[in-house]
């Protein structure tokens, strides 16, 4: 394998790690954007949406129908935590809500493993998804889940640009996403827009963690919790709350992840996570609005 | 004069159940009794920034976990550490301390490491402090389980001697209470709400917002560097996994239920988790014991316990105590009314 | 201790002489208690689970058959939630109030570590199933025993299977620093492994959690020379997905590893990825097996409604009944004298091999077996003491 067959192959790796946070940092921003919430229930949604799909595949269903329900099972998850659990504080401190999230995520992960034990379980992926592909004389390999889940990434946040720039819907869920209070003032009915961008976000959710579990082949209660973690990362360094930047975001994360493994000497890349947190504090730090609104206010 | 005659009484008090505890209880109450007056501890060291200081930190565990790993290092034999950590610099591998010493040292690493730590974060506010700290936890997991010279890596960090009795914590916990009551209800405590209530205000009025939330910041850590010490002498064998999301998780929910802004609030809400979560595990097993065929309920108490917590967030956001202190009607009143100030 | 041998006959004459003389059928009231803590939520749940139904197993079994010295056992379960303040919280429960007799307990070596003060304290004998790390008794005292080989001993068949039988004279190494388990058998296959003369290409890590290991493997593919074989000291969660984009990548080498690959999982996730790999582990469950282990497999059938989990299963099983044994050749419920039947234990023929304690080794010599995948389907590919072991 030459070097540059290595390199390609390290950037097809990139891309494929790449989409899979853009789609869960996508959704974290939708409902920061709306609500300023660091929503930690998010990979949890997205744990629903996966064990929906599994079981549904269980009983019998093809991939594609049980996909499809499995974003619907989170999208209505994402419903029930929003009505349930986060209007009663809307209005409440950062840290409440923080904190509120917190707690369901700590509810559904543990109601997960009531129910379905924290043993992993086997995701039935239809075969013919994990059949890869060689070019080059198989220096270079990438598989139909690589491939599904770049598509799938793609025409979801196609169809998520179209509805935020085309529909009145999407335009007020934009317009409460940059001054709630004006929104409001101009007669748009927060309550439907905040559920609006719940279940939207939600249903990425799902989506991502379908294709999350069909990468690791297993779903279990504890699954969404990694995703989580990384998908912060990806928002921030994007610029939170923006949803081309949770897009970039995912992106350059996973790059990163890939290249730190691929290139750095062997004494360094177990200190991957290190060197990916380090970067989200001095994001934080030096560059709040991210990358792409690089000039945005953060209030101290 | 009142005061002081209090304070005496709640010291014999302590005293006494610290030493007489061990002849009187079973090994397990005296246990739980520990393990209250340990997390006590830890909540009363997060408190500091994150009820009084408005910090939310989600690192705190960090500095718990960077005070054991040290204290349990320092204190390991000689011959313990050449079987057991063979790589150890020289300059660390020929002596060996005694608790106290191991622990004051742990306290005060921790205390500067959250200086330098502090002193770029401390600038965030809201969710960003609580991310960026979340993510100087993730960073120290990465390095207790990468610096194996130090650390034994991901392997059980083990041997080290079983010091942590109940004087010793409630010994602790006295200090600790003692110190953050003076600090809290001081002009300095003043300052800290200040800076919590109304950051633009506060600065107006000269307050140094940096070096006040790192003060609070680094007080907190040293007392959390000084309970993982009493952690790893409690526990004599621990790895990184101890000292991660469970942990934080555990102890932030005391914080809350308990008041943020309350140093007996904290106090209550270690209580009340700790003696829920034993009283749930022993019900979770009642239903795996006997001929009953319910399947086990594991997880159930953590289920019950988020339940609370979202209750307590919708219908008392400020926990059981709030802002209150439980007084019992002694020390100084002033202290209620300089709370009522501070809030907005 | 002697306060509970009193009560405890005491308890047995009085409630057999009151048993003979009301009904006339002799029944000890007074079961014998074994503690068994197990880690049934947190991460380690999906051994300790199979190795508390196997435990279960035993125990009915031998009080089905009367039980030891005339009394019933019993096991005292408690859910330690993988949590190291847990569990020395249940051992003093089961220590001071349960007044257990004897310990059964665990299949990692963490979880040990942390029971292991109380119980050296208490001086009540422990055996653990599952925990493989045979630096155990070194650490802790002369109370602590295994039922199963130590991980230098399957690393060490592990490197010689890939030696001899693969004839793979280079290798490339795989550890996940994630757990002592993993770190542990890595050390301990490469020393046996250049030992025996083989030669590792190069060595790589990951965590324990980690779902891509594309870069990892194209490191792999871009080796000048391709190893004969990779050894991947992992858990089946990560190792299934490491196979799979092993095989995806095209690289087909056999990848050998240990006893945390034995579980239905490498096949159900791993599919066809996981055909050509080789994993040490306690005995061999499947169709095929032994009689012996053919019973106890129809046996945990009948009583679970699933066939065994994996190894584990058959481990607490053995170590119950390893527990029993001792008590019985102690001849009394007393927790020193179980301790130096346990330590005094010699050709017990176990669902998991024999086993045997030499004298001041709480470490059973017992023999590995390595299972190969072929076909969808696991084979004993061999049965192996191996010749050259690393000390613990």
């Amino acid at each position: 394998m030459s070097g540059f067959e290595y390199i390609l192959q390290q950037v097809i790796n990139a891309v494929s790690l790449g989409s899979l946070y853009a789609l869960v940092a996508v959704g974290l921003s939708i409902v920061f954007g709306v609500l300023k919430l660091t929503n930690f229930a998010h990979g949890d949604v997205m744990m629903v949406g996966a064990f929906t799909t599994v079981l549904l595949i269980g009983i019998g269903m093809p991939f594609i129908p049980a996909l499809i329900c499995g974003i619907i099972g989170a999208a209505f998850a994402g419903f029930l935590i929003e009505r349930i659990a986060y209007r009663p504080i809307r209005n409440a401190p950062d840290v409440t809500r923080l904190l509120t999230s917190l707690a369901v995520t700590y509810i559904l992960e543990n109601f997960g493993i009531l129910v379905f034990s924290s043993s992993p379980r086997n995701f039935p992926l239809p075969p013919a998804l994990n059949d890869s592909w060689q070019l080059l004389d198989g220096a270079i390999t990438f598989t139909n889940i690589n491939i599904l889940t770049l598509a799938l990434t793609l025409v979801s946040l196609i169809g998520l640009g179209w509805f935020i720039t085309r529909t009145t819907l999407g335009l007020g869920m934009r317009a409460a996403s940059e001054d709630m209070a004006a929104a409001q003032l101009v007669g748009l009915d927060v309550n439907r827009l905040v559920i609006v961008a719940f279940v939207v976000a939600s249903a990425f959710a799902g989506l991502a963690g379908v294709l999350w579990a069909a990468q690791a082949g297993v779903v279990q209660p504890q699954m969404g919790f990694t995703p989580l973690l990384k998908a912060f990362v990806a928002a921030i360094i994007g610029g939170f709350g923006s949803i081309e930047g949770a897009l970039v975001g995912g992106f350059i994360l996973g790059a990163l992840e890939i290249f730190i493994v691929a290139f750095m000497p062997d004494a360094i890349t177990p200190y991957r996570d290190a060197i990916v947190f380090s970067l989200l504090i001095a994001f934080l730090l030096f560059r709040p609005g991210g990358l792409l609104q690089p000039n945005r206010e953060i209030k101290l | 004069m009142a005061r002081l005659i209090i304070s005496g009484v709640v010291v014999a008090l302590l005293a006494g159940v610290a030493f007489g505890a061990p002849s009187l209880m079973s090994d397990y109450f005296v246990r739980i009794l520990l393990i209250i007056a340990l997390n006590s501890i830890f909540v009363l060291s997060l408190s500091l920034s994150n009820g009084f200081t408005g910090v939310f930190s989600l690192g705190h565990v960090g500095f718990i976990g960077a005070g054991a790993y040290l204290s349990g290092i320092l204190s390991l034999t000689v011959a313990q550490k050449a079987s057991l950590l063979p790589h150890l610099p020289a300059f660390m591998n020929w002596f060996s301390l005694p608790f106290l010493p191991a622990t004051l040292v742990a306290g005060a690493f921790t205390a500067v490491l959250a200086i330098i730590v502090g002193y770029p974060l401390m600038r965030l506010s809201g969710y960003f402090v609580s991310v960026a700290t979340m993510g100087f936890l993730i960073i120290v997991n990465v390095v207790l389980i990468n610096a194996s010279d130090f650390t034994r890596g991901a392997r059980t960090f083990t041997g080290v001697p079983l010091d942590t009795s109940l004087p010793w914590v409630f010994g602790w916990l006295a200090v600790t209470l003692f110190v953050l009551w003076r600090l809290v209800y001081s002009p300095f405590g003043r300052r800290m709400k200040a800076v919590r209530d109304d950051t633009i205000a506060a600065s107006a009025v000269g307050i140094d917002m940096l070096k006040t939330r790192l003060t609070a910041f680094a007080i907190g850590a040293f007392f959390a560097g000084v309970g993982g010490s009493l952690f790893a002498h409690y526990l004599g064998s621990f790895s990184p996994v101890t000292f991660y999301f469970a942990m934080t998780m555990n102890l932030i929910a005391m914080l809350v239920l308990g008041g943020m802004g309350s140093l007996s609030g904290a106090l209550i809400g270690v209580i009340c988790v700790s003696l829920l979560s034993e009283l749930l595990r022993s019900v979770e097993r009642g239903f795996t014991i006997g001929h009953i065929t319910i399947p086990a309920l594991f997880g159930a108490s953590q289920i019950v316990l988020g339940f609370i917590f979202i209750l307590i967030m919708i219908f008392r956001p400020k926990g059981i105590m709030g802002e209150r202190e439980l007084t019992f009607g002694f020390f100084r009143r002033s202290a209620k009314s300089q709370i009522k100030q501070g809030e907005v | 201790m002697t306060n509970i041998n009193r009560r405890n006959a005491l308890g047995l004459g009085l409630s057999t002489a009151f048993v003979l003389a009301t009904t006339g059928r002799s029944f000890a009231a007074d079961p014998i208690k074994i503690g068994f803590p197990a880690n049934l939520t947190g991460n380690a749940a999906s051994l300790d689970g199979p190795m508390l139904n196997g435990g279960k197993l035993a125990a009915a079994e031998i009080n089905a058959a009367g039980g030891v010295l005339g009394q019933q056992i019993e096991l005292v379960v408690y859910d330690t939630k993988s949590d190291a303040t847990v569990i020395s919280t249940v051992a003093s429960q089961l220590i001071d109030s349960d007044k257990v007799v004897s310990i059964v307990a665990f299949s990692d070596s963490d979880s040990v570590l942390a029971i292991g003060p109380q119980i050296q304290k208490a001086k009540i004998p422990l055996i653990t199933p599952g925990a493989t790390s045979p630096k155990l008794p070194s650490q802790l005292g002369d109370e602590v025993f295994l039922a199963c080989f130590g991980d230098n001993v399957q690393a060490a068949v592990g490197a010689e299977f890939a030696l001899n039988n693969l004839k793979a004279k280079t290798g490339y190494l795989l550890t996940d620093i994630g757990t002592e388990y993993t770190t542990l058998l890595s050390d301990y296959f490469v020393k046996t492994y250049e030992h025996g003369g083989g030669k590792l290409l190069g060595k790589d890590t990951y965590k324990t959690g980690d779902k891509t290991f594309t870069a990892q493997i194209a490191k792999i593919k871009a080796l000048p020379e391709a190893p004969g074989f990779i050894y991947a000291a992992s858990l089946v969660d990560e190792v299934t997905l490491i196979l799979k984009q092993l095989r995806q990548a095209g690289i087909n080498i056999p990848v050998v590893g240990g006893d945390g690959y034995d579980s239905p999982l490498l096949l159900e996730v791993g599919g066809k990825a996981a055909e050509n790999t080789y994993f040490t582990t306690h005995s061999y469950i499947g169709p095929g097996a032994t009689p012996k282990v053919q019973k106890f497999m129809d046996a945990y059938k009948a009583a679970y409604k699933v066939d065994p989990e994996n190894a584990f299963a058959a481990l607490g099983y053995d170590a119950v009944k390893l527990m029993a044994d001792a008590i019985k050749r102690a001849g009394v419920v007393d927790s020193a004298k179980i301790r130096d039947a346990i330590a005094a234990t010699s050709g017990l023929d176990a669902v998991t091999g024999t086993i045997s304690y030499r004298p001041g080794i709480a470490v059973p010599d017992k023999s590995v077996s390595v299972i190969g995948v072929k076909d969808g389907k696991l084979f004993l590919a061999s049965e192996a003491a191996p010749s050259f072991v690393a000390e613990p």
